[in-house]
């Protein structure tokens, strides 16, 4: 246990760092968050456009949300997958739980998808004059954080799909959070969804802890919260598990093919 | 023209060879269906004609900003600006055939979202103003050349280019009114609004697919130009003392 | 007219930073290549070839003095200069690598005003001539190192050029292509072309140039005949040897005109000459003396250059 924590602690800090090569307080602030808030923004606005005030609420949230997973999604590109498949299979012969010490490599991706996406919330939603319910809204804070780690596992095995063919990294980072704002419940209701989409949502990061955001927000019974939540939970456990699999494939297929030179 | 045309026919090849080039043809139905979804659920099919003209705009500034946009630092770290200015074209006229190739490949995101709203949501718009919506989208087009030019200058000058992009993106389409019209801001972003010739290509746009006859057509048009006009005289300007300035420092390579 | 005339030029490059340092890349370099000649540009790495080579090609502004290709001011008149020079900068980039090697050549043609027909004919006579037709349509990045060499001087001369600059052109190339490129520098000399070589490797200098001009940190210390260059390789030749016993080695030392005879920790013994004819003698001794390991190299640029020097009783 010790050992696993050990580990933890150093593949979260190697993260860390090299978060912050990319950024100091400032280009965060200027070169993302504005960009962040601009984009919940945008899509709050349509509710003013509708002069609904309750679109606008429900706009916001979904969106803001969407940040975390969005962030998540970037793990494909700032988490190379030819690293993970070097210490991977370390992990998986360790005594230790493989899917918690991979997830803290990546978890400054998803404190940061987190917080971008509290903070985009709780400023935008204060300008835009949504009503945040105190002290009930501090539980969006565990929440959004579970929907970012789920977002990093589902970001880290599209990592592993698109390994071979690193060319189409930013297309399908594009492509698959875009996708994740139309079929996640960000901008409308699930139950608009034809049945078959609705239910594909739900295996996807955001969409169950979005509609435990909501339920935070509409007040919700806790136990309605916390199983969607959980839910949420269970589906990152998922996606991060198969990353792992698919990794060790791909770690032993590599070996056999050569296909893990990073030269290509 | 000869350099026009090189730069031209070189993007098309580049475009062919360059997974990258298809995101905002991608991105583009794909917002086409969310605006869609969420005007057709508020019941408010009115609405529809500024729900698929959103994602073409937004396209387009994408290609100017982050294609057009990284084009001299590409070719720079490619090692080909340099043989670039060494040659009797020069860099301009070969970075707007680029640039217009790459806005002819945008403009099919028209196309696409046409395509995704009637395939998904049996979306059927008359097509009320076809000419003036052809000139609008023409003009637009146009200005987004003279952005892009500039965005390429700009972002040669910039230290950090995520910064760049991140700033100029979103931003941008709330700004100008690209799919929320600029009436519905508070009053003080109006006078921004109104030097981007987006917010007016915007209005122009909705406004042709929408039954009345369009209100003050021509004026209009010739703010979209007028503007993309001094944005590409500007976009130019800055790109020949950007040039300048890396020949006389000797940047035109990287080390 | 000559080819080209570079009068007192300099280049500082200023440190962007305050802690970095003032670079003075060419400190008041003169020089003259007529129309017709290959000159070759010799100089270590850092010693401003590149610097010069990039000025005379319109990329980079001098900070005084003045140059012109075939009568026209490089800073002047850089539309009348860019339509008559070819370049050749060679390494793996400067090429398009998703295209394959016929689309950027056809693309360069485009660039120096060719018509879509005549790109096409040019671009398809030039692969021949380089020898790259097979490859022609796959795309550069699956090129080797000494395809893509062949591709920038075919590259190079997409434009007709009548004064080519090439920089280093020949880095990376294995010795058979090495050879064929030389080869091939003299056909454009004799079709009238002039050449200006930038290049570390003596040997090509010696073999390929009409004249060369030495230069060091900036600064032309010399321009020479080939021959000369030549004499002063073949003079100042180390011989490595090893296994050979300490009376054999006593011999070799008093051998007219070798310098010195040193032991090489480990690695056996260096013998070096300052007279040419003195190496032929020392090798007949260690073959005679049955030895086997035997090697001979050439004295590094350093090392010419400050010899020649030396003899001038130059400052550098």
């Amino acid at each position: 246990m010790a050992t696993t924590l050990n580990v933890m602690r150093h593949a979260f800090h190697a993260g860390l760092a090299d978060y912050r090569a990319i950024f100091t307080w400032r280009s965060w602030l200027a070169g993302w968050y504005v960009r962040v808030l601009f984009q919940v923004g945008f899509f709050a606005l349509i509710g003013e456009r509708l002069g609904d005030d309750e679109k606008t609420s429900y706009l916001l949230i979904g969106n803001a949300m969407l940040i975390a997973g969005q962030l998540g999604v970037f793990s494909l590109n700032m988490t190379s997958a030819e690293r993970w498949t070097g210490t991977l299979p370390l992990l998986v012969a360790s005594p230790s739980s493989p899917v918690l010490v991979f997830s803290a490599r990546g978890a400054y991706l998803a404190v940061d998808g987190a917080l971008s996406a509290l903070a985009a919330l709780f400023v935008a939603g204060a300008i835009f004059g949504i009503d945040l319910p105190w002290p009930r809204v501090l539980a969006v804070i565990p929440v959004t954080l579970v929907i970012a780690l789920a977002s990093y596992g589902f970001g880290t095995f599209l990592a592993g799909v698109v390994f071979r063919f690193r060319s189409i990294n930013s297309l399908v980072v594009v492509t698959t959070y875009v996708s994740l704002m139309a079929a996640c419940g960000v901008n409308v209701p699930l139950s608009y969804y034809p049945e078959p989409l609705e239910l594909l949502s739900r295996f996807l990061p955001l969409t169950n802890g979005l509609l435990a955001i909501r339920g935070v927000f509409d007040g919700s019974p806790a136990g309605e919260i916390v199983g969607n939540a959980a839910l949420e939970m269970a589906v990152g456990f998922g996606w991060m598990t198969a990353a792992l699999l698919s990794f060790n494939r791909l770690a032993s297929r590599g070996r056999r093919d050569g296909s893990l030179d990073y030269g290509a | 023209m000869g350099g026009f045309l090189a730069g031209f026919r070189l993007e098309l090849q580049v475009v062919r060879a360059n997974p990258d080039a298809l995101i905002p043809l991608l991105t583009a139905p794909l917002f086409a269906v969310i605006f869609l979804a969420i005007v057709r659920q508020s019941g408010r099919s009115d609405l529809e004609p500024d729900a698929l003209m959103a994602p073409v705009l937004m396209s387009l500034w994408w290609i100017a900003l982050v294609q057009a946009g990284s084009m001299i630092t590409a070719d720079r770290w490619q090692a080909v600006l340099e043989p670039l200015i060494a040659s009797p074209t020069g860099l301009a006229s070969v970075l707007v055939g680029r640039v217009a190739c790459l806005m002819c490949v945008g403009l099919l995101s028209f196309f696409e979202v046409w395509l995704a709203g009637w395939l998904i949501f049996g979306v059927s718009i008359p097509f009320e103003h076809p000419l003036q919506l052809a000139m609008t989208l023409l003009a637009t087009a146009f200005a987004m050349t003279g952005t892009a030019v500039a965005f390429a200058a700009l972002f040669v000058m910039t230290r950090n280019a995520y910064t760049f992009i991140n700033s100029a993106s979103f931003p941008f389409y709330v700004l100008g009114g690209v799919l929320v019209p600029v009436a519905f801001l508070p009053d003080w972003i109006e006078p921004v609004s109104s030097v981007l010739f987006l917010s007016w290509s915007a209005d122009l746009l909705r406004a042709s697919l929408k039954e009345p006859a369009v209100d003050d057509f021509w004026g209009r048009l010739g703010m979209v130009l007028v503007l993309g006009a001094i944005t590409f005289a500007i976009g130019r300007a800055v790109l020949f003392h950007v040039l300048r300035r890396m020949r006389a420092r000797g940047e035109l390579a990287t080390a | 007219m000559e080819a080209v005339e570079v009068e007192e030029i300099t280049r500082v490059f200023e440190p962007r930073r305050r802690s970095g340092t003032r670079v003075v890349a060419l400190d008041d370099v003169s020089l003259t290549v007529p129309t017709g000649e290959i000159h070759g540009l010799l100089g270590p790495n850092g010693a401003g070839k590149t610097t010069l080579v990039k000025i005379l090609s319109t990329v980079l502004l001098p900070t005084s003095g003045k140059a012109r290709v075939l009568g026209h001011d490089v800073v002047a008149e850089t539309e009348a200069v860019r339509p008559l020079i070819g370049i050749v900068f060679g390494g793996e980039r400067g090429l398009y690598w998703r295209l394959s090697g016929r689309q950027n050549l056809e693309y360069w043609g485009a660039l120096y005003k060719l018509s879509t027909r005549a790109a096409k004919a040019r671009a398809q006579q030039l692969l021949e001539r380089v020898g790259m037709v097979d490859k022609a349509d796959e795309r550069v990045e699956e090129y080797s190192r000494g395809m893509k060499q062949r591709l920038h001087l075919a590259r190079g001369l997409m434009g007709d050029g009548k004064v080519l600059f090439l920089d280093e052109p020949t880095t990376g190339m294995d010795p058979l292509a090495a050879r064929e490129f030389r080869t091939l520098i003299g056909e454009l000399r004799d079709e009238g072309r002039t050449i200006l070589l930038a290049t570390h490797d003596m040997v090509e200098a010696e073999m390929v140039c009409d004249r060369v001009t030495l230069i060091d940190r900036g600064k032309v210390i010399a321009t020479e005949s080939p021959r000369t260059l030549g004499h002063v390789l073949s003079r100042f030749q180390r011989i490595d040897v090893e296994g050979v016993p300490r009376a054999v080695l006593d011999e070799i030392r008093a051998i007219h005109g070798v310098t010195s005879v040193t032991a090489v920790d480990g690695a056996g013994t260096r013998i070096e000459v300052d007279e040419e004819g003195a190496t032929q003698l020392v090798l007949e001794q260690l073959v005679n003396a049955g030895a086997t390991s035997v090697r001979t190299s050439l004295p590094s640029l350093e090392e010419v250059y400050v010899q020649l020097i030396g003899e001038r009783g130059m400052e550098i």
